[in-house]
């Protein structure tokens, strides 16, 4: 069965390498691949250019006891979290082939299980080998070891999750008799985060009290190394350990620990008895058949943004259409996605506030609204990238490409803006308590009320000209972008994602050149009549003429996508 | 109704339908045969303006579809063979949807009306996921014929669909058509063809080889001879048997 399974995993291999060679004849393809090259060559050779190649080893020595720490702990969050995030049963996830040829066929559990981890060893080992190129430790020497050592953490962590994927998968099959099967891995985990919890609670004081940041650091180093916490976070620590060794000394003596680790879960995994096929089944169906369709079925009665009337514009039952989407496809995993974002902008925006809390989410508002203006329409696809899979059907309804457009951009650019302004208007109303030490910045305090009204008028000018290059590039280069949640992939299709961002940011700042330069004009003669310096009237004629520009190019995509064929839309991979 | 006139449609160097002209008038139910890669499903995108005709016109009731897609397309409704449905739309919305698309303005009593014809009663509030294939088909059939279109074109109508669901596909293709709307078939089932098409156009690698009703191709001194089924005459007619 072996032998089935390498032949499976090298033609695979084989014919998808070949694809993406073939497809080279495209000059896009072309174009996105060098792109591509010439970032990887400058992240990962540039920085030897200019002179930090000696500079590489020492660092990462210096650096090697709080990167232990901090990757210890990042492999208990990413344990702990597949216990409990949604999705995480994805190391058993199947492809509908897989499940059409292999589980139909005279193939144990325990083979589909080792044919998994045969599927992940090409991903692992090139992780591996580009994660070592990137962080160039300096010598050989740590140059193995690195990508050794990562090897052996990422098998022990897929296995780590394939195991509790298969664990979860029995919880959901057996409902409380599971309970009864999987009592022991679950009294292990629950145990372990009750010391974990104990011990932080024990330790806050302490933690909280340390100023600086090597105290801090020590502080944490005591609570993951003593007691009942350091023999939880064992395991852990004695992973991170193996990748960042210093010395092959070092590696020799942390590997079987980390070894040890990898057969443990290994044996955990090949002894589940949990009947994962028809869960893999359903979920390979899934990710085949409706990848954009709701997380969770919505029944009958589900809200609608708005009532459809039967007359009017077709742009209006687009965007109807499309603020279902968003109602029915936003799920708690898009919402943690912004997570990190939102704790790293509060960090920062920690230091800006000195006012109370209030001040503080004040503070905080402003850099989310502007994040949400320039990432906003980056993330929010509920418009033709979204549809262009189904141009087929959008080409067959009675309606101009131009109000087809119209009516596809209205949805992001709504959300989007409704979302800024939220920020906007909580940044004006709580940010009177801040407290900034500048000059400017007191005065910014002090107008707040004029720039929320500037802001409130640029933002959805601005969140409107992004969607409508990104729909225009939908429209001119279809096989560029990500039709509904496929992505594809390679070195060449990260080029051209690179290329897009760069020429999706020069349109920006072209687009707003004519408004910007008409604003000044204007404020400038108003400041020299006056004496004053408008904010509110320049930021409209901002939006304004950054709205003509985006109807303007509408009314051109639209002649264009009148004449798209659809098979022009390539199936990515 | 749909009047087709030297259609050419070529893919870079492939010319998948070569000079192609037919019309269907109203009343009339026109079943469009032929082997895979014949150029059926290129014909009938061009028709409803999916994709541009490299040369040729296509009119529907009078209006160009290049010229004047708007117009012309209010008129049809295509039923592709993969019904292409909303995931995150119910059926309902889908109705509400095409109405507004369309002009539809009683949405509510046309879409209970093709609900019921089309056995979708108590799905209206389901998701796409809810629904099985066939289920998907008669919803998207149900959104096609929600502005009684006057021009109707079916791909493969009867894939996925139970034996009743074939039996009512099959009334409502039947029943447009005695309605006065010009119809087109495509369809591998050649005894559905044989069963409510009133007149049949074979097409092969690009080209027409037939137009004429069944009873006129049986009379064919060149066909004659291969049988009297429509399934025998095809396959004499495309060379597909000697």
């Amino acid at each position: 069965m072996v032998g089935a399974f390498l032949y499976l995993t090298a033609c695979s291999f084989k014919n998808r390498l070949r694809r993406r060679l073939q497809r080279l004849r495209e000059p896009r393809y072309v174009i996105g691949l060098v792109v591509g090259l010439l970032y990887m060559y400058f992240t990962i050779f540039g920085r030897g250019r200019r002179g930090n190649t000696a500079a590489g080893a020492p660092a990462l020595a210096a650096l090697s006891g709080p990167l232990q720490l901090f990757g210890s702990l990042l492999l208990l969050v990413m344990a702990a979290g597949a216990w409990v995030m949604p999705g995480a049963g994805q190391p058993l996830a199947y492809s509908r082939a897989e499940v059409q040829f292999l589980f139909q066929a005279p193939v144990t559990r325990r083979q589909l299980v080792h044919y998994k981890l045969l599927r992940a060893q090409l991903a692992i080992l090139l992780s591996s080998a580009i994660a070592a190129l990137v962080l160039r430790p300096g010598s050989l020497v740590t140059g193995w070891t690195l990508m050794a050592g990562l090897w052996v953490v990422m098998m022990t962590m897929r296995l780590h999750l394939m195991g509790v994927a298969l664990r979860r998968a029995s919880l959901g099959a057996h409902g409380a008799g599971g309970l009864a099967r999987q009592w022991l891995p679950l009294a292990v985990v629950l145990g372990a985060a009750g010391v974990l919890a104990a011990a932080v609670i024990t330790a806050w004081p302490a933690l909280s009290s340390a100023s600086g940041a090597d105290a801090q650091y020590a502080a944490l180093q005591r609570l993951a190394s003593e007691g009942a916490a350091g023999v939880v976070l064992w395991p852990f620590r004695a992973l991170a350990r193996l990748p960042l060794s210093t010395s092959a000394v070092e590696f020799w003596s942390a590997l079987p620990a980390a070894l040890a680790l990898l057969v443990v879960n290994y044996v955990w995994v090949l002894r589940s008895d949990a009947a994962f096929e028809e869960a893999s089944a359903e979920h390979a169906e899934r990710r085949a058949g409706r990848r954009e369709a709701p997380r969770a079925v919505v029944r009958g009665g589900a809200a609608t943004p708005f009532t459809l009337a039967p007359d009017g514009p077709p742009e209006t039952a687009i965007l109807w259409k499309n603020l279902i989407l968003v109602g029915r496809y936003v799920s708690l995993r898009t919402a943690l996605r912004l997570l990190p974002l939102i704790v790293v902008f509060g960090l920062l925006a920690r230091n800006a506030a000195a006012g109370g809390a209030a001040a503080f989410v004040g503070a905080l508002s402003l850099p989310l609204a502007a994040m949400t203006v320039l990432l906003g329409p980056q993330m929010m696809r509920n418009d033709l990238r979204q549809d262009l899979a189904r141009l087929a059907m959008l080409k067959s309804w009675p309606v101009r490409g131009a109000a087809l457009i119209r009516g596809e951009v209205l949805a992001p650019t709504v959300v989007v803006t409704a979302v800024a302004w939220l920020f906007l208007l909580v940044a004006a109303l709580l940010g009177g308590g801040l407290k900034p030490g500048s000059r400017e910045a007191t005065a910014f305090v002090a107008h707040r009320a004029s720039y929320l009204a500037a802001a409130f008028a640029v933002a959805p000018a601005i969140v409107l000209s992004q969607v409508v290059v990104q729909n225009g590039l939908a429209v001119l280069f279809p096989a560029w972008v990500a039709v509904g949640a496929s992505r594809a992939r390679g070195i060449d299709a990260m080029g051209q994602r690179l290329f897009m961002l760069a020429g999706i940011l020069l349109t920006l700042v072209v687009s707003l050149i004519p408004g910007v330069m008409a604003a000044a004009a204007l404020a400038f003669l108003v400041y020299q009549l006056t004496g004053v310096v408008p904010i509110v009237l320049p930021a409209l004629i901002v939006a304004f003429v950054i709205a003509g520009e985006c109807w303007l190019a509408i009314e051109g995509l639209g002649r264009i996508l009148d004449r798209t064929d659809p098979s022009a839309v390539e199936a990515v991979e | 109704m749909i009047d087709v006139q030297n259609l050419t449609k070529t893919y870079g160097a492939f010319k998948a339908v070569d000079r192609f002209s037919f019309r269907v008038d109203p009343g009339e139910v026109v079943g469009l045969i032929g082997p895979n890669g014949a150029g059926k499903t290129s014909t009938l995108r061009c028709i409803v303006g999916i994709q541009a005709p490299s040369a040729g016109t296509i009119t529907i009731g009078g209006h160009d579809i290049v010229r004047a897609p708007v117009e012309a397309k209010r008129l049809l409704a295509f039923m592709a063979d993969e019904p292409q449905l909303f995931e995150y739309l119910t059926v309902m919305e889908h109705l509400r949807l095409t109405a507004r698309l369309y002009r539809v303005r009683d949405v509510e009593s046309r879409a209970r009306d093709l609900v019921a014809e089309l056995q979708l009663t108590g799905k209206e509030q389901a998701l796409p996921a809810e629904l099985s294939r066939g289920m998907k088909q008669k919803v998207a059939i149900a959104c096609g014929l929600l502005h009684e279109p006057k021009a109707l074109l079916f791909d493969e109508p009867l894939t996925g669909l139970d034996p009743l669901g074939i039996r009512h596909m099959k009334q409502t293709i039947v029943s447009r058509g005695r309605g006065g709307a010009a119809v087109i078939v495509s369809s591998h089932l050649l005894h559905l063809v044989e069963e409510i098409c009133t007149r049949i156009v074979i097409i092969d690698h690009g080209v027409k080889v037939a137009d004429a009703t069944l009873a006129e191709l049986k009379a064919r001194p060149e066909l004659a001879a291969a049988g009297s089924s429509l399934e025998q005459i095809f396959l004499a007619a495309t060379a597909g048997e000697p």
